[in-house]
């Protein structure tokens, strides 16, 4: 599949304007801090300089203008991280719908948890993580710079608590790391525990095991407690740690400045002793330097989760899945008419070689495949529709070969009866016709009018997974009904009549025949003799056909 | 909003305690905070005022100087005791609120939890239930610990600085903040509930793409799920930019407001200061109290993008929990009761016709019948009509003389076990699944029933009691499963047993040896088998025929 950039590349751009506008915005609180430090060394001195009313107009001003910046840094942020979780979420359906085999990473459920939860990690990530993380780079040595120029006193203080709190956070962020990958686990087996215990539980009751089954579970999320606990100990406390010394810096400076104005210290300025202004200034702007590591702190968590998903979506893209033949091709609308014929069709499922008879189907036959199970009828029936390519061989159509580019032209004219069909979370008639309008002969040709009748709101019902609510034989005349809905030439089922009651398995057959006996071509898979004795022709695949 | 509040309820009421002690550490966090502030800005401004008239050395600093590292450390200390507090009891809380909706969820008919798809019953114990953690940790406490700080510091200030100030700082961060909430969150309620149902539908589509891809891709039907799956993410992106920028512009409210407030302080307080009325070290407390104080209202942001989800979640979680009232007698079943089924009928739909034909029968102790008719026409229903699972449309099951619907689910099951058409294994051992059924059986009991079934030998093969079955029982054959199935319902040793096609999917030898052996290990137990193969009906002492509905 074409391979876009990866996620990790569209990070940097868009969003990189966003965070420049949440440092201005940062940016601008040392000149709120100076209208307030000149406000009260003006009172101090006795002669005001700036009368009370505009300096609130100024203080509300500049307010504005910071949250003002800020807003706009979010409105960017939040719409580049929307594009990126868009992108990576096409680019999973885009190839989860096309492709032959099913992702290393897991099964349907995992897939859908990362285009969905898992990519919204991405966004608190986008949103607060990288311009926390510009600003930490730039905020504090601005303020420093601001401290130096009034006195090394201030600026020693900072410099001992800012350094010191990256390496305190480095210690307990390893500790945290451990622990929370060892709850990571724990969360995922407590998942995959309940989506099982769920599965189970309604059926369980019937035994009387139903609260042996929430005891079970009950364990299992008393564990993760216990186990998210301690990692949330370690986590807290490295803000702890962090917060200790942001509160421990701003006391000191808050304590040397109130002596360096009271002409207690002497020390800690540049020879000329702190002026009021200079005091307070620097007790507002003391906070300031610790802020952004704070809020860096506060978005580390986002981005152990986002780099998690990163490294997720990475190894996806990284697959290398084959794609199932002609799924994204356009049908031309020329159906394929003629006989079906196929010659030194060979074909592998692991390390075994199939090779199969060749054969001749007149337009119109009833043909049987049989054999024992494991000779190769189901994989027959998957390289008839198309889902698996031989690996030797031709399958022809008329005077067509058929390659992946006539498929989606083929597939038109077929019905197709899988064994273990897979219903939608749709109506039933969603589920029959897909949004084509049903003829009534579909539901009498594949005997449903029962089955609907007893369905609490008919044809309107949805139906659970896996058909709940519709028994097997149900579920099979309801996929005789979706085979036969679009009217196809060419019907194929796998073992249409296994594990059904004589009568049901009756009515399917009679279902097929009358399919059959209006001009369409039937090829079974079938170990029923009772269905064989009823085909034109039979072709057996012997355990002989079968070579390493 | 009802819906939540309500598990709020429950929520605090799991550990008041320790959410009461949260509480107030969360108080004292933010009191610390703007008192730590505000003493610093006048130490800073008392200091300068006293340096400036000469009088530094009468001015005592050692209590204000020590009281600003006290404060420090405390908030830090409490700080770290609040989170661990509140999150402790919120996790506690989440534990019995996911039990209860579990048990509450299994004591809801049959029919109905058979429909509820596993992801749909997932997500509600789950990511629901997940959704609900915010509400005592990003909404209740936050906003009783803001509003508490901000009446106590804004009385200070009154008491402190001059009472115009405090009234000016209090009204400004009590109304401001309500305000912004209750715009903001009925603004955010529709485009919350709508992200939250893409999103849903998104992972439902993709699922369902991807599972039945290949049935799909042979209709010619993965185009139209593709775009339904894409149309799903489309409408979540959109919900999603809404709810952002309501946050953006709720941010830039709160903002504004605490800008506001900090530039009304400082204007009042110079001014009062000017008039002579207030010193300006006074002046300065009001300013840096206002100041700190715009950390209690922050929390509103980050609870508004929630509170949608949450109303959401609530309204999904708050039904289930309500378990019926137990007003089941605890009657005692003699010990071989009979099963009799009494003109049993079931009507799928209210006003329609019974499925099939009125059925009576009588299954005695020592009996097994054999039921029969053709599929659909509801031969499991009446198994689940017999086990109290299904209520009947007409007529009544008894046990012994007593209506199953009166007994109670422990009472019934000790005597009467069905074992559905699906095997209902779980990941674990062998032993795990069969101690759900029978938690105290010794290991000698379990190769007995395990004998009984025929699975002694293939459970050895595979290393014994202690051997792990994947999700759902992975790891075994179909009839394999059903066998250990089997072999979990004897663990129970009932007096009633009700069997739906329970030999599917084996050979007809091993479907008899199977049957018989189940016999010889209940040979008192009354027997009902839903019937569909030919070597089920001949393990039956006597035939039951299910007949359609003459209408």
């Amino acid at each position: 599949m074409a391979r876009a950039s990866t996620p990790q590349g569209q990070l940097t751009a868009p969003s990189r304007t966003g965070a420049l506008l949440s440092l201005t915005a940062a940016l601008v609180w040392p000149s709120q801090a100076a209208l307030i430090a000149a406000v009260f060394a003006g009172l101090l001195s006795g002669a005001p300089t700036i009368s009370p009313l505009i300096a609130a107009a100024e203080f509300l001003a500049l307010a504005a203008l910071r949250a003002g910046l800020e807003a706009a840094a979010q409105r960017r942020l939040a719409r580049a991280a929307e594009a990126v979780i868009a992108t990576a979420r096409h680019q999973i359906v885009q190839r989860e719908s096309g492709a032959a085999s099913s992702s290393s990473l897991g099964n349907a459920g995992a897939l859908a948890a990362l285009a969905t939860d898992k990519l919204e990690a991405l966004r608190p990530y986008l949103l607060r993580y990288r311009p926390a993380r510009l600003r930490s780079m730039v905020m504090p040595l601005a303020i420093l710079a601001i401290a130096l120029w009034y006195g090394w006193a201030v600026a020693v203080v900072l410099l001992l608590a800012g350094p010191l709190i990256p390496l305190f956070m480095a210690l307990v962020g390893w500790a945290a790391k451990e622990a929370s990958a060892r709850q990571m686990v724990e969360i995922g087996q407590l998942s995959d525990l309940l989506i099982d215990r769920l599965a189970a539980l309604f059926d369980l009751r019937l035994i009387g095991a139903g609260p042996a089954a929430i005891e079970g579970f009950h364990a299992a999320s008393e564990n993760l407690r216990h186990r998210t606990m301690a990692v949330l100990r370690i986590a807290f406390l490295s803000s702890t740690v962090l917060e200790l010394f942001s509160a421990l810096g701003v006391a000191m400076v808050a304590v040397w400045v109130g002596f360096a104005l009271l002409g207690e210290v002497g020390w800690g300025t540049w020879g000329t002793p702190l002026t009021p202004f200079g005091g307070m200034f620097l007790l507002l702007l003391a906070p300031e330097f610790f802020q952004p590591l704070r809020d860096l702190a506060a978005a580390w968590h986002d981005k152990a989760g986002a780099e998690a998903v990163l490294a997720e979506l990475t190894a996806y893209e990284a697959e290398d899945r084959p794609g199932l033949p002609g799924h994204d091709l356009p049908a031309t609308g020329r159906p394929l008419v003629g006989a079906i014929a196929w010659q030194g069709l060979v074909t592998r499922r692991g390390e075994v070689l199939i090779r199969y008879p060749d054969a001749v189907l007149a337009p119109g036959a009833r043909i049987a495949i049989t054999g024992p199970s494991g000779a190769g009828k189901t994989t027959l029936l998957r390289l008839l529709a198309g889902l698996d390519l031989p690996s030797e061989g031709t399958l022809r159509v008329g005077a067509t070969a058929l390659t992946a580019a006539h498929l989606p032209d083929w597939r038109a004219g077929l019905g197709w009866m899988p064994q273990a069909p897979h219903f939608l979370d749709r109506s039933l008639r969603q589920n029959i016709g897909f949004g084509r309008p049903l003829p009534e002969t579909v539901l009498d040709q594949a005997q449903l009018g029962p089955v609907i009748a007893a369905l609490p709101k008919g044809l309107n019902t949805v139906l659970g997974e896996r058909g709940a609510g519709l028994s097997g034989g149900e579920a099979r005349r309801v996929t005789l009904a979706r085979a036969l809905a679009a009217g196809p030439r060419v019907l194929l089922a796998d073992e249409p009549t296994a594990d059904l009651d004589p009568d049901t398995a009756a009515a399917v057959t009679a279902g097929l025949l009358d399919f059959a006996a209006a001009g369409g071509t039937l090829i079974l898979a079938t170990h029923d003799p009772a269905l064989i004795a009823r085909m034109d022709q039979v072709i057996a695949l012997g355990p002989e056909e079968a070579t390493p | 909003m009802k819906p939540l509040l309500r598990i709020i309820r429950l929520l605090i009421g799991a550990d008041r305690r320790a959410i009461a002690i949260g509480l107030l550490l969360s108080i004292v966090v933010l009191a610390m905070g703007a008192a730590l502030l505000g003493l610093s800005g006048w130490f800073i401004t008392a200091s300068a005022a006293a340096g400036m008239t000469g009088l530094g050395t009468l001015f005592n600093f050692f209590a204000p100087s020590a009281m600003v590292r006290f404060l420090a450390l405390g908030r830090t200390a409490a700080r770290y005791g609040e989170r661990l507090t509140t999150h402790d009891a919120v996790l506690r809380a989440l534990g019995a609120l996911r039990l209860r909706l579990l048990r509450g969820l299994l004591a809801q008919p049959y029919r109905a939890t058979e429909r509820l798809r596993a992801a749909s019953v997932l997500n509600r114990v789950t990511a629901d239930v997940d959704a609900l953690d915010g509400a005592l940790l990003r909404l209740v406490l936050p906003g009783l610990a803001g509003a508490a700080v901000i009446v106590l510091a804004a009385a200070l200030v009154g008491w402190l600085v001059h009472p115009l100030v405090g009234a000016w700082v209090g009204a400004g961060y009590l109304l401001g903040p309500n305000l912004v909430f209750l715009a903001g969150q009925r603004r955010a309620r529709r485009p919350s509930r709508e992200a939250e149902a893409a999103l849903q539908a998104t992972r439902n589509r993709l699922v369902e793409m991807i599972t039945a891809r290949e049935d799909l891709t042979v209709y010619g039907q993965i185009p139209a799920a593709r775009s339904r799956t894409l149309e799903a993410g489309a409408r979540h992106g959109a919900a999603r930019t809404r709810l952002d920028r309501i946050e953006r512009r709720t941010g830039l409210a709160l903002d504004l407001i605490g800008g506001g407030v900090t530039a009304g302080a400082l204007g009042l307080g110079a001014w009062l200061a000017e008039a002579g009325q207030i010193t300006p070290a006074a002046a300065a407390i009001g300013v840096f109290v206002a100041l700190a104080l715009a950390e209690a209202i922050a929390p509103i942001r980050r609870a508004l993008t929630e509170i949608g989800r949450m109303v959401q979640a609530a309204r999904r979680v708050e039904p289930a929990l309500a378990l019926p009232a137990a007003a089941h007698p605890t009657t005692q079943l003699e010990p071989r009761p009979a099963l009799h089924l009494e003109a049993l009928g079931y009507t799928p739909r209210p006003g329609g016709h019974s499925l099939f034909a009125p059925l009576s029968a009588t299954i005695a102790p020592g009996e097994t019948v054999a039921l029969t008719g053709a599929s659909g026409l509801g031969k499991s229903t009446i198994l689940l009509m017999a086990a109290g699972a299904l209520t009947p449309s007409s007529g009544r099951v008894t046990l012994g003389g007593t209506d199953v619907a009166t007994l109670a689910p422990e009472t019934l099951h000790h005597t009467l076990v069905m074992v559905p058409q699906r095997h209902a294994l779980i990941a674990g051992t062998i032993a795990e699944n069969l101690h759900l059924a029978a938690p105290e059986a010794s290991e000698a009991e379990l190769w007995q029933a395990l004998e009984a079934t025929c699975l002694a030998d293939t459970i050895r093969a595979r290393g014994g009691l202690e051997a792990r079955l994947g999700q759902r029982g992975a790891g075994l054959s179909g009839g394999q499963a059903r066998r250990l199935a089997l072999a979990r319902a004897l663990l129970r040793r009932p007096a009633v047993l009700l069997l739906d096609e329970p030999t599917e999917g084996l050979d007809a030898d091993t479907a008899a040896r199977v049957l018989a052996g189940m016999r010889a290990a209940l040979p008192d137990a009354a027997i009902l088998i839903a019937a569909h193969r030919e070597v089920e009906r001949d393990a039956a002492t006597r035939m039951l025929q299910l007949r359609h509905s003459p209408a």
